[in-house]
């Protein structure tokens, strides 16, 4: 088994009266146990040249399903206006705006279960990882 | 404005053939723009004795959501020490994933209208596996919640 850990800062020092400093750190496990995760999609971007539109980013029904799956999700844009909205399942998440990532647990819990992002403009370029429970 | 910064490292040495050593770092921003977010809902610490469903986030209005398509952030933890113990995360009734005694998330919320028009808005849900009681702590940074009003 491998062991990876994903650990979150979060920091403000005006957002409240009192600092905001939390940081967390897991150990990315398969579902119900401890074993740490030990496939991976690899680091990877994609960029849609052309007319942007949705695209699948993970196909549920190629994932073992009500499993432990991470995906981190970045945009690497520098142009603050430019996002990606992610959906699962076809809910609309939320949109990751220029720099902003993300760390979402995936359960591929049926076959509907995808992951798709839509750009808000033409070649933009999305940084993601798949961790994944087998 | 406040400056508020999410970071987060993924390390791994023996994950894949090459060391995995990522970071990022980023100030959230109002949607859009580079202005700082400067609300929240604060830290909660919760703990749930029912495998039922909650509505961790409820005060979103029928029929009005007004901070549609503005930037919300939501971070979620379980607290638990137990690895089988997990919640299932839903957003308007539909599963994202489980998160396991230890886990997080950080993820945008756009607090979009229910896909599947079944009158759950932009529900954020939590459902944990057992009723013997579970801590988490969430929180929420966002442009603004529209309360409901007291009757």
């Amino acid at each position: 088994m491998a062991t990876t850990t994903a650990t979150i800062t979060l920091s403000s020092t005006d957002l409240l009266s009192d600092e905001l400093s939390l940081n967390t750190t897991a150990t990315l496990t398969a579902a119900g146990n401890s074993t740490g995760l030990t496939l991976a999609s690899g680091l990877s971007r994609k960029k849609v040249a052309g007319a942007h539109g949705q695209y699948t980013l993970f196909d549920g029904s190629a994932y073992t399903a009500d499993k432990a799956h991470k995906v981190y999700l970045k945009n690497i844009s520098t142009t603050a206006a430019e996002f990606f909205l992610i959906t699962v399942n076809a809910e609309d998440v939320g949109r990751l705006y220029a720099g902003d990532w993300a760390l979402i647990p995936w359960s591929a819990h049926d076959n509907d279960c995808d992951i798709k992002i839509d750009p808000s403009a033409n070649d933009m370029t999305l940084e993601y990882m798949l961790f994944i429970d087998e | 404005m406040a400056t508020t910064t999410a970071a987060i490292t993924l390390t791994s040495a023996d994950l894949l053939t090459d060391a995995l050593s990522l970071s990022a770092t980023k100030t959230l921003h109002k949607a859009g723009s580079t202005v700082g977010l400067d609300q929240t809902t604060g830290m909660t610490k919760a703990y749930l004795t029912a495998v039922t469903q909650v509505d961790i986030f409820p005060t979103l209005i029928e029929g009005s959501l007004a901070f549609k398509n503005k930037t919300s952030w939501v971070y979620i933890c379980n607290e638990s020490e137990d690895e089988t113990e997990y919640a299932i995360v839903k957003l308007s009734g539909n599963v994202i994933g489980k998160l396991y005694g230890g886990d997080f998330l950080w993820m945008p919320w756009s607090m979009a209208e229910d896909a599947d028009a079944d009158n759950k808005h932009a529900d954020i849900q939590l459902t944990p596996s057992v009723a013997t009681g579970m801590w988490f702590t969430w929180c929420c940074v966002n442009e603004g919640t529209e309360y409901p009003t007291s009757v």
